[in-house]
């Protein structure tokens, strides 16, 4: 048996030493709960979809604002396991992007009890309408571009470029149309006809959406849905916008929908070093075709195929 | 039940009278602990535990919880149970607890709820190993079936002859009790 006196300055040791062990396990820990419980002092989360909407989680690029549908989903079911949230508010400023992604996200924000509102800024168009369009309630500055329901897939194609630069497409397909879209050969008639029909498909699924989403007649969305876009105070009037304002009415619908004083607080997925210096290069687009355009070329380097947008 | 209390207290009369008897030459013996002690001494380790080396936690843990009412925070805690982050925190807070345990009862073979009350754990063979140590703190760990042991230690222990845990009979240990006479 060791002396008492000696024991009680091991004991003195081993506690100091547990107490270290704790505290660096503490700090590794608290990392991980700033990403899962972000804000969680307020009751109503507010969650961005900023830039092109795309599926893939890993896109990115360095200079231009992406929207992963994951992470929005992710954000979405955090907020919803979140007793304290009483509202989500989705605060738009996007061109669109992906379908599938935009679909993705409209069916998540369908699937949650709690109140939504989708708050347009500045743009809030194409697949960002879809999102939209799921929520509870719309609101829309009367200057916002939102509406432009439509599907797009153009590309540009090289194949006289490279003829001109005396290069060849060597052409090696074991299924006639497997490289369909390619953009170094001239599209065919019967590959043409057939993506057309993949496109009148989407943008029927699109629109179809859309008036289910609105409680919207189907062929008064179908008139509507040229691709044209319209500004906030136009489309309060086609019925795509159920309120003009900004974070004022926001918070009065909120507050009216949930019964007690909004505390906004924000649910967003942490960024990465090279993530944050691209935000402040960042300047947002006013034409709707830059999303389209950032999605297909974000597609067309991935999978060096076409893709298809709304 | 009754028949071990009076065995117990029959122990006890017998070393203090032997104490009286003969204050000089003091003699270390080790006996059976009383069931009193240990839960006295388990409890000051639960309470050094909690106030001096789970103290980091607590800023972790504040930080999640969105109040300081038992009963909100009982509430958050249920409806956030499936959180990886949640899972961690108790996951790691436990393992730290098994640690205090597992290492005072290795170096010293008491813990300090236990230096107080002059209680040791002993093996039955030949050293104390760690797997056995590991044995008898696993009803600390937050997980079924473990957490039966919170049930099912206390009642073996009024029923064996040693009063041994399950935890404690199945890792081959006890805990005596030091007197001198």
């Amino acid at each position: 048996m060791k002396p008492q006196k000696n024991k009680w300055w091991q004991a003195i040791k081993i506690i100091l030493g547990l107490a270290v062990l704790s505290f660096i396990l503490s700090i590794i820990i608290s990392m991980f709960i700033e990403d899962d419980f972000d804000g969680l002092d307020g009751n109503v989360a507010v969650i961005d979809i900023t830039g092109t909407i795309l599926a893939d989680e890993d896109v990115d690029f360095l200079f231009e604002d992406v929207t992963s549908s994951d992470d929005i989903i992710e954000l979405i079911k955090k907020a919803d396991r979140n007793n304290e949230i009483k509202a989500i508010v989705f605060k738009i400023n996007s061109p669109g992007g992906s379908a599938v992604a935009s679909e993705e996200i409209a069916n998540e924000i369908k699937k949650t009890n709690k109140t939504t509102v989708a708050w347009i800024r500045e743009i809030g168009t194409s697949g960002a309408y879809w999102i939209a369009s799921a929520s509870d309630h719309v609101i829309a500055n009367r200057m916002s571009i939102t509406g432009s329901i439509g599907v797009i897939a153009s590309y540009l194609g090289f194949s006289g470029f490279i003829s001109d630069h005396n290069v060849t497409y060597e052409r090696l397909v074991s299924g006639n149309l497997k490289d369909m879209g390619s953009p170094f050969k001239e599209m065919t008639q019967e590959e043409r006809i057939l993506f057309q029909k993949s496109l009148d498909s989407i943008h029927d699924y699109f629109v179809e959406e859309v008036a289910k989403n609105r409680n919207l007649k189907r062929r008064d969305v179908e008139k509507i849905a040229t691709g044209q876009f319209f500004i906030g105070a136009e489309a309060k009037e086609l019925g795509l916008v159920d309120e003009l304002g900004g974070r004022e009415e926001v918070i009065t619908y909120v507050e009216e929908k949930i019964g007690e004083e909004a505390d906004f607080t924000s649910y967003e997925t942490k960024k990465g070093f090279f993530e944050s210096l691209g935000k402040i290069f960042n300047e947002n687009s006013f034409y709707i075709g830059k999303g389209i355009g950032n999605s297909l070329f974000a597609k067309a380097k991935l999978k060096e195929s076409v893709s298809i947008s709304t | 039940m009754l028949n071990k209390y009076a065995k117990s207290k029959q122990i006890n009369i017998k070393v203090r009278f032997m104490q009286f008897m003969n204050p000089a030459n003091k003699k270390i013996i080790f006996a059976q602990a009383s069931v009193l002690k240990r839960a006295a001494a388990f409890a000051i380790d639960i309470l050094t535990v909690n106030l001096i080396i789970l103290f980091p936690f607590d800023t972790v843990y504040r930080k999640i919880v969105p109040s300081d009412s038992f009963s909100e925070a009982f509430r958050f805690l249920s409806s956030n149970a499936n959180s990886t982050s949640i899972r961690i925190i108790i996951m790691s807070a436990s393992i730290v607890t098994i640690l205090y345990f597992v290492i005072f009862e290795k170096k010293l073979r008491q813990t300090p709820g236990k230096m107080l009350f002059r209680l040791y754990v002993k093996e039955e063979g030949k050293d104390l190993k760690y797997w056995q140590l590991f044995i008898r703190s696993m009803f600390l760990m937050p997980l079924f079936p473990f957490v039966l042991l919170w049930i099912i230690d206390p009642i073996v222990m009024l029923f064996t002859k040693d009063n041994q845990r399950l935890s404690e009979i199945l890792s081959r240990t006890k805990v005596v009790e030091e007197y001198k006479v």
